[in-house]
């Protein structure tokens, strides 16, 4: 498993962690029953403060995204969760609040603004190996 | 916020020179088993603080306990407890490794020779090269297998990478983080590079002119610390917000940064900032010790 840390960026490094694995699960690069590495494992590879890498394990197994077994590991769990859709929705409705507040104060109109989330989902699906 | 299990326990500490107050009134406790960042710039009085924890200097008032021992009193005792690795630490370059491994074990009842051993090993050093001809990043390897072998229950680290290259200082870290943190044993790490800091700490304290502006966990300061983006046509009224600590003008548009963002949304109302920006460890920084706190002219 491959995880890269921005370490002048404003997300908190617990969350790149969160979100580089579950992108990672997502798109099929870890696939269910892979095993992650172990907290001190990890925490040391990258390197990172142990209670950093537990606190990401944590939020991504509340996610039901992974397993940890105690005294056998850490693996990807096999089916992604549905319930956790409302999380997901509050995530992204979140940065859509700001689009949103950003596209008012520009005066941006509602279809252009529909256009522009087109041409970004466009290019994500279409770019695919976009790091 | 008084904590039994602290390891560290710094209370109303002040030290002057020749006048000049470089710590005034420091209070500070750093948990058992926890890795504390001790952010500041240099001149802050971080190098001041150290030398009082180690029972070098003296301070003009207040006192400080490490592992429950005053280092003033019982200096010794306090030695024992602590493990301490500085940059440009004074190493014999005549001595080979080995040599020097066993002249330092001497002033240490509790030396454990195989744990010596052992980290010699996992820190890739050759017992039998001269001290003097290894790199920088095996010096501070060296200097940290020193620190930890007579199995000390907390290590100060003062600024332990300062000239290290990228990859040395990468090691240093994975090995700290490798041996410190496995083993329980509590980090005071100094340093004035915050996004080394971050990654690594539990909690961290910003000291600036001989104060400690603000001490959290890492975690807190990420959440609660936010600038804020505002028109200048919204007419925000800074002096009332809470927490303030910088401010920033410029194209039309008003930033400030505050301290605690739930605090300062409630402040605001049903007033909505244009954007809310996460910041990293180095703008939070930057925020408490060089922020405008008084609002720019009109305009």
């Amino acid at each position: 498993m491959f995880i890269r840390l921005e370490s002048t960026s404003a997300v908190p490094i617990y969350r790149q962690i969160v979100d580089q694995i579950g992108y990672q699960i997502a798109n099929g690069t870890l696939r269910a029953g892979d095993r992650l590495p172990s907290v001190r494992e990890l925490a040391r590879r990258l390197p990172v403060n142990q209670n950093t890498v537990l606190k990401a394990y944590v939020l991504l197994e509340e996610d039901g995204l992974i397993n940890r077994k105690q005294g056998d590991g850490t693996f990807v769990a096999d089916a992604p969760p549905a319930a956790k859709k409302a999380d997901r929705h509050k995530q992204v409705s979140g940065i859509l609040g700001q689009a949103a507040a950003q596209a008012v104060h520009f005066e941006i109109s509602r279809p252009e603004l529909h256009q522009l989330l087109d041409e970004e989902i466009e290019k994500l699906t279409n770019g695919g190996r976009s790091p | 916020m008084s904590n039994s299990n602290a390891d560290i326990r710094i209370e109303g500490l002040r030290k002057s020179f020749g006048g000049r107050d470089v710590l005034r009134d420091v209070n500070l406790e750093v948990p058992a088993g926890s890795i504390f960042g001790f952010l500041g710039l240099n001149g802050a009085g971080k190098t001041t603080l150290i030398r009082i924890l180690l029972g070098l200097l003296q301070p003009d008032a207040g006192r400080c306990l490490m592992a429950g021992i005053d280092p003033l009193t019982q200096p010794i005792e306090a030695r024992r407890r602590i493990g301490y690795m500085a940059e440009n630490q004074v190493m014999y370059g005549w001595m080979r490794v080995n040599e020097l491994i066993e002249w330092v074990a001497l002033f240490y009842p509790a030396w454990d020779a195989t744990l010596a051993e052992d980290l010699l090993q996992r820190m890739r050093l050759d017992p039998s090269q001269k001290v003097g001809a290894l790199s920088k990043g095996q010096t501070s390897r060296l200097a940290l297998l020193l620190a930890l072998s007579h199995r000390p229950k907390l290590v100060i680290l003062d600024d332990p990478t300062l000239g290290l290259d990228p990859i040395a200082r990468r090691d240093l870290l994975r090995d700290m983080i490798g041996h410190l943190q496995d083993q329980g044993i509590t980090v005071f790490f100094s340093s004035h590079l915050l996004y080394e800091i971050e990654p690594i700490c539990d909690r961290v304290a910003i000291l600036h002119e001989g104060r400690i502006l603000r001490c959290a966990p890492v975690d807190e300061l990420r959440e609660n610390i936010k600038r804020l983006v505002f028109q200048s046509s919204q007419y925000i009224d800074t002096s009332k917000l809470p927490g303030l600590l910088d401010i920033q003008s410029y194209d039309g548009q008003l930033a400030v940064t505050v301290e605690d963002v739930d605090a300062t949304r409630r402040a605001l109302g049903p007033i909505h900032p244009l954007r809310e920006v996460d910041l990293n460890l180095d703008e939070i920084f930057e925020a408490y010790v060089t922020g405008r706190r008084e609002a720019p002219h009109a305009g």
